[in-house]
C-alpha cells in the first residue's frame, strides 16, 4: 500500500540507486526504494521500530546530490565537535536546521518541513503538512500540534501570561488560525504580514508547533491531576507552568524526552562534559538513491574550555569546528593542517554586515557632545581618518573587505558606492571638515579643543572580549591623533557595556555590525531603522519604539525619521519592487550618514573539516540569521567517507 | 690527685665584667641584621636585582628604543633581532641586519628576510619619539636607536609591530608599582588597626573585631564589578585600576589585623611592656618601639610574599576583566596578548614578559625569606 503512494520521482530514485545496491559493499537490493539504516537495523528487527518505509512521510524531501553539485555519501560516523558552553547543545537545533520554511543555498525561502505554504494576498498563510511525517518518537506531526501551540500554549494565561509572541501581532491584531484538517493550518491577518516566514526560517525560530501528544501530560486541561500533581512535586517547581516550560525546550534542546524533528536527536542526559546526538529514525529527507538523511549516526559535542578549542582542534579532535576558533588561530591551525593533520582547514567569510563598527551614540547624554556626534560632518572625518587599509593586513593579512557598514556581495543589494562612500582614507578631507566645524584652537600636541576649550577626546567603549578589536582601536587611536582627536579606549565587561550604551552614557561603542549582511527583499529592515536599542547608535529611540512611547525618546532627526518611515513601507507592501527600493533606500541612508561607521567586513571564519568528512562547502558565509552557521549548508548531508575503516 | 687549673695571665682590673661572651655581636642592629643577610647570597642577589629593576623604572622612556604603543606596520610579529659587532669579519660596532616582511599567504603568518650585506648600525643617545624624561620633562633622546629603514627589536615586535623590549620597560613601570600601593594601605590600615586592637583589648578589640567580620563576610566578586562599573567613563584604564588597587587595600587588611592583634594580645603581658608601661610610655611609643620590632620579621615577610601575590593577581583581575586592560602596558597586559597558541608556537617572543614576572617574583621571595632571616639577628639555626 505504501509504495502505490510513493510518488513516481521516488521510483525513478530508486532506479537511479540500484547499480549502487548491487554494488558488493552495499546490501542487497529490496523492494522498497528507502534502505534501512545500519543504525536502527536490531531496533527495526525487534520490532521497536516501524521500517523504514513506515518511518518517513509519504513525500519526504527527496535531496539530489549530485544535481547539487554534491557527492552521494553513505550513513554511519561520529562527528566530534567542540563548544564552550554547555547551554550550546542548542548549536544542534541552529545547525541541524529543520524547519518548517527554510533557505536554500541561495537565500530563497522554500518548504522543508512542510509540504507546500500558499500565500493569498500576502496576509493569508496556508502551511500544507506533509502527511505521515511523524515526530522523533514516531508519533504523527499534524496540524493539531499547530493547534496546541496556538491554542493551548500561546493563547494560555499562565504559559503565556502577555499573550501570543509579538511577531504573532501585526499593529495589535491578532491572527485568524484555522485547521481545517490533519495537514493544514491557515494563519490569516486583515493586512500582509510579509516578515512571517522569514521569521519561521531563522537559526533561532519561534516554534509555532509543538509535540502535543508529549506535552498534554504536562498541561492542566489535559492532564491528569494525580499525576501532575505528582510530577510538579518531583520536579520541585511551583506550578504546572513551570513544569511544562521546563519539559517544553524546542530551542535549548535539553530534554530528551521531547520529542523533535530536527536531524539528530539528544542521547543521553548526563551532565557529563560529553553531550551525544544520534539520527533521528523519522527524519523527512532522503537521498535521491534512498538512504535517509542525515548521513552522519551520531554527533559528539564536548564541552571545552574557550582557549581550548584552537589547541584540541589543532590536534585533531574535532571533525567539524569554526565555533570558538578566529582569525588568531589561523597559523596554528594551518601549520597543524601542512604538518599532516587529519584535517583541512577551510576559510569562509563572516556574514555579519561588518566585523568591526563603530557606534557614535546619537542619544548621548552630554549635551554638547550630542551635538557634535550628530554633526555628519564630523562622523566623516571620523570615518575618513581611518586607515582601514592597515587595519585590514595587520588583522586578516588584507583577507577581508574594508568598507563601510552595507549589504555585502552576496546580498541582492550590495552596492561599490555604499561600500566606498565615506570610508576611503582621506586625512586632509577629515581635517577640512574639523576645521569647517571649528575645531580650529590646538593643544601643543596637535589635538583640537573644542569652543569651550576642553580638548577634543573621544571615549570609546568596547566590550574588551576580543583582541582584534583592540588592535583595531591601536590603529584608530593613531589614525585619530593625526587629524587631532584624542581617543581613549575603556573595555568594559559585555553586560556592563549594554547597561552602558541602554541608559545613554556611552559616547561611541563598538561591536559587530548588523547579523544579517545578506539582505533579501524579503528581509525585515527593523535592524535598519530606529527601532532596537541593540543597534547602539541610538538607543533611546529604540527603546521608544519597542516600549510604544514608554521609555527613551521619540526620533528627531530626519533622516532617521525617514528611516522609520520606510520600514513601515516596508511593513505594507507586498510586491517585491517595492521591498526592493525600500531596502536600497534604507542601505544608501546609512552609508551616507554613517549611523554606524563600519571598518571592514567579511572576515575569514576558519572552519577545520575533518579530511575524511565529505560535502563540506570550501568556500561559504559563515552567518548567524541568514545561514543559521552549518545550518543552510545542510549537515545532514556531510558525511565521512571512511566509514568502514572504523 | 686533683688537677687544679690556674689562668696563668695576670688579672687585670680594668677590665669589665659585662663583656660579651661575642663581642662581634655587641653591634649596632642594623650591622647585625647586615651582617646575617649578607651571608644569603640568594638574597642579595635578589635585593640587587630588584633595586636595579626598581631604579630602572623612572628611566624607562629613555631605555627603551620605542614608545610603547608606536605602531610599526610593516613589522608585524618581527622575530627578536640580535645585535652584533663583527661584519664580515671587522669590527664596526654594534649593529643589527634590517629585515623586511613578506605575508606568506599559504600558512597565514609573517616571514621576514635578514639583509645581510647593509648592516644598520645602532646609534647612542640619538633622537626618536617623545617621552616625558623622569615624568618632568619632554625629551626625545633615547639611549640607542636604529638608524633609518632599519629597526632594532632586541626581543621582537608584537602583533601590531610593537617593540616587545620597550613595552616590558613600560609595562614595568606599572606593574612593579600598582600592586604596592594596594599593599602599603592594606598595611597600614592592618598594623594600626590590628595593634590598637590587640594592645588596648577589652571593647575597642571587640568593635574591632565585628568590624573586621563585617568586612571579611563581603563578597568581593560583585563588589569589584560595581566598582568598575561606578568609576567616571572618561578614566583612562590606569587611573581605574589605581583605585580599585586602593579599593582592595582598604579591604584586604583585616587578615593582617588578625594576626598583629593575636601577637600583641600575648607580647604584651610581657614584662619588657609592663616595665615600660611602669615608666610611662604612651602606647604609640609602646606600641611603635616594644612591640612592632618583635613583630617586624613576620611583617616583612609577609609583604614580601604579599607583592608576588598583587603582581600576579594583576593578570587574574585582568582577566575578570577588572584589572589593567590595553591599552594600558603592563605584563599582565602583555601575557593576556600572548594568551593562545599561536603565540607560543609561531611567535614565541610575545611570551617574553614571563620572563619579568617570574625573576621579580622569585626576587621577591628570595629576599623575603632572607630578610625574615636575618631580621632576627640572635636567632641561630
Amino acid at each position: 500500500m505504501m509504495r502505490i503512494l510513493q510518488p513516481v520521482a521516488l521510483l525513478l530514485a530508486a532506479a537511479i540507486a540500484s547499480p549502487v545496491v548491487a554494488d558488493p559493499d552495499m546490501r542487497p537490493p529490496n523492494t522498497s526504494p528507502y534502505h534501512e539504516s545500519e543504525f536502527w537495523e536490531d531496533q527495526v528487527k525487534y520490532g521497536i521500530l516501524p521500517p523504514i518505509e513506515q518511518r518517513l512521510p509519504e513525500q519526504p524531501i527527496v535531496v539530489d546530490l549530485a544535481a547539487k553539485g554534491r557527492k552521494f555519501g553513505q550513513q554511519g560516523g561520529t562527528l566530534r565537535t567542540m563548544i564552550t558552553r554547555s547551554k550550546d547543545i542548542r548549536q544542534m537545533v541552529v545547525y541541524g536546521y529543520a524547519r518548517l520554511v527554510g533557505y536554500d543555498e541561495d537565500y530563497n525561502l522554500v518548504p522543508d518541513l512542510l509540504q507546500d505554504v500558499i500565500v493569498t494576498e500576502g496576509r493569508i498563510f496556508t502551511l500544507k503538512l506533509r502527511k505521515g511525517h511523524k515526530w522523533s518518537d514516531g508519533k504523527p506531526f499534524t496540524s493539531d500540534d499547530f493547534r496546541y501551540w496556538w491554542q493551548d500554549i500561546a493563547n494560555n494565561k499562565n504559559l503565556s501570561p502577555s499573550g501570543p509572541p509579538s511577531f504573532m501581532r501585526l499593529d495589535g491584531e491578532l491572527p485568524r488560525v484555522r485547521f481545517p484538517d490533519e495537514t493544514t493550518v491557515i494563519f490569516e491577518w486583515s493586512k500582509p504580514n510579509p516578515g512571517f516566514l522569514v521569521r519561521l526560517a531563522q537559526a533561532r525560530p519561534p516554534f509555532i508547533y509543538r509535540p502535543a501528544h508529549y506535552l498534554r501530560q504536562f498541561h492542566k486541561v489535559y492532564a491528569d491531576p494525580q499525576s501532575l500533581a505528582k510530577q510538579i512535586a518531583k520536579k520541585k517547581v511551583r506550578s504546572w507552568a513551570a513544569l511544562h516550560n521546563k519539559r517544553d525546550n524546542m530551542y535549548k534542546f535539553n530534554n530528551p524526552g521531547l520529542p523533535t524533528l530536527q536531524p539528530w536527536i539528544p542521547a543521553d542526559t548526563g551532565k557529563d562534559s560529553r553531550r551525544q546526538f544520534v539520527r533521528n529514525p523519522f527524519f523527512h529527507r532522503v537521498d535521491s538513491r534512498g538512504w535517509q538523511l542525515p548521513y552522519i549516526d551520531t554527533v559528539e559535542m564536548s564541552i571545552v574550555g574557550k582557549g581550548l578549542v584552537a589547541a584540541k582542534s589543532n590536534a585533531g579532535e574535532a571533525d567539524l569546528q569554526a565555533r570558538g576558533l578566529n582569525f588568531q588561530n589561523v597559523p596554528i591551525l594551518k601549520k597543524g593542517e601542512m604538518e599532516g593533520g587529519n584535517y583541512r582547514l577551510n576559510l569562509w567569510q563572516n556574514g555579519s554586515a561588518s566585523q568591526i563598527a563603530i557606534y557614535p551614540n546619537l542619544n548621548f547624554s552630554n549635551a554638547k557632545w550630542h551635538k557634535v556626534l550628530r554633526d555628519i560632518r564630523f562622523r566623516k572625518a571620523l570615518s575618513l581618518s581611518i586607515d582601514r587599509v592597515l587595519i585590514n593586513r595587520v588583522l586578516y593579512f588584507g583577507l577581508a573587505v574594508e568598507g563601510n557598514m552595507t549589504a555585502l556581495p552576496a546580498s541582492p543589494f550590495f552596492s561599490e558606492e555604499n561600500l566606498h562612500k565615506n570610508a576611503q582614507f582621506d586625512p586632509a578631507e577629515a581635517n577640512r571638515l574639523l576645521d569647517e566645524m571649528g575645531f580650529t584652537k590646538r593643544l601643543g600636541n596637535g589635538q583640537r579643543l573644542m569652543p569651550d576649550g576642553l580638548p577634543l577626546q573621544v571615549l570609546i567603549e568596547t566590550a574588551g572580549e576580543r583582541q582584534e578589536v583592540e588592535s583595531a582601536l591601536q590603529i584608530i587611536t593613531d589614525n585619530w591623533r593625526d587629524i587631532g582627536i584624542g581617543l581613549t579606549i575603556r573595555p568594559l565587561d559585555r553586560d556592563i557595556l549594554r547597561q552602558h550604551v541602554f541608559s545613554g552614557r556611552t559616547m561611541m561603542s563598538v561591536w559587530y555590525g548588523w547579523d544579517n549582511g545578506i539582505p533579501t527583499p524579503d528581509t525585515p529592515p527593523d535592524y535598519l531603522a530606529p527601532r532596537a536599542q541593540e543597534f547602539f547608535s541610538w538607543p533611546k529611540w529604540g527603546q521608544y519604539y519597542q516600549t510604544g512611547g514608554k521609555a527613551g525618546e521619540p526620533v528627531d532627526m530626519p533622516e532617521a525619521k525617514r528611516l522609520l518611515e520606510l520600514a513601515a513601507i516596508w511593513e505594507a507592501s507586498t510586491d517585491t519592487d517595492t521591498k526592493s527600493q525600500v531596502w536600497r533606500e534604507m542601505l544608501k541612508i546609512h552609508a551616507e550618514q554613517l549611523f554606524g561607521i563600519g571598518i571592514l567586513a567579511e572576515a575569514p571564519q576558519p572552519v577545520v573539516v575533518s579530511r575524511h568528512l565529505e560535502n563540506v562547502p570550501q568556500k561559504a558565509l559563515w552567518a548567524w540569521d541568514p545561514g543559521a552557521h552549518f545550518g543552510i549548508h545542510r549537515m545532514d548531508e556531510f558525511f565521512f567517507n571512511n566509514v568502514e575503516d572504523d | 690527685m686533683s688537677n687544679r687549673y690556674i689562668d696563668p695571665a695576670p688579672y687585670d682590673p680594668d677590665s669589665e665584667a659585662s663583656t660579651p661572651a661575642r663581642p662581634d655581636l655587641d653591634a649596632p642592629n642594623w650591622l647585625l641584621i647586615w651582617r646575617k643577610f649578607r651571608r644569603h647570597k640568594l638574597g642579595l642577589a635578589s635585593g640587587l636585582f630588584l633595586l636595579v629593576s626598581y631604579l630602572m623604572m623612572p628611566f624607562a622612556g629613555f631605555i627603551a628604543p620605542y614608545s610603547p604603543n608606536e605602531i610599526h606596520r610593516d613589522h608585524l610579529y618581527a622575530a627578536p633581532q640580535l645585535v652584533r659587532l663583527f661584519h664580515k669579519g671587522e669590527f664596526i660596532g654594534p649593529f643589527v641586519y634590517p629585515e623586511k616582511a613578506t605575508a606568506d599567504l599559504v600558512n597565514f603568518k609573517w616571514d621576514y628576510t635578514t639583509d645581510y650585506e647593509n648592516p644598520a648600525k645602532l646609534s647612542f643617545f640619538c633622537s626618536g619619539s617623545k617621552h616625558r624624561f623622569l615624568g618632568l620633562f619632554e625629551t626625545d633622546k633615547h639611549l640607542f636607536c636604529a638608524p633609518e629603514g632599519a629597526t632594532v627589536f632586541l626581543w621582537g615586535a608584537d602583533r601590531l609591530g610593537r617593540d616587545v623590549f620597550s613595552r616590558i620597560f613600560y609595562g614595568g613601570q606599572l606593574s612593579l608599582t600598582v600592586g604596592l600601593i594596594g599593599i602599603t594601605v592594606s598595611f597600614i590600615l592592618g598594623i594600626t588597626i590590628g595593634g590598637i586592637s590587640g594592645y588596648f583589648g577589652g571593647v575597642i578589640d571587640w568593635f574591632t573585631q565585628r568590624v573586621i567580620e563585617v568586612l571579611r563576610s563581603i563578597p568581593e566578586l560583585p563588589l569589584w564589578l560595581a566598582l568598575s562599573a561606578a568609576v567616571p567613563s572618561d578614566w583612562s584604564p590606569v587611573a581605574v585600576f589605581f583605585i580599585i588597587s586602593v579599593i582592595l587595600g582598604l579591604l584586604d587588611w583585616p587578615g593582617l589585623a588578625r594576626a598583629v592583634r593575636s601577637k600583641f594580645l600575648s607580647l604584651r603581658e610581657e614584662e619588657f611592656v609592663r616595665a615600660a608601661e611602669m615608666m610611662g610610655a604612651k602606647p604609640s611609643r609602646i606600641i611603635r618601639k616594644h612591640l612592632l620590632p618583635n613583630f617586624s620579621s613576620h611583617l616583612i615577610a609577609s609583604a614580601m610574599l604579599s607583592i608576588p601575590a598583587m603582581i600576579l593577581g594583576e593578570t587574574a583581575l585582568s582577566f575578570l576583566g577588572l584589572g589593567l586592560r590595553a591599552p594600558a602596558v603592563s605584563w599582565g597586559v602583555m601575557l593576556n596578548d600572548a594568551q593562545n597558541l599561536a603565540s607560543i608556537e609561531i611567535y614565541p617572543w610575545t611570551a617574553i614578559p614571563m620572563l619579568p614576572v617570574i625573576f621579580v617574583v622569585l626576587a621577591f621571595n628570595f629576599l623575603g625569606d632572607a630578610m625574615r632571616d636575618s631580621l632576627d639577628p640572635y636567632s641561630y639555626d
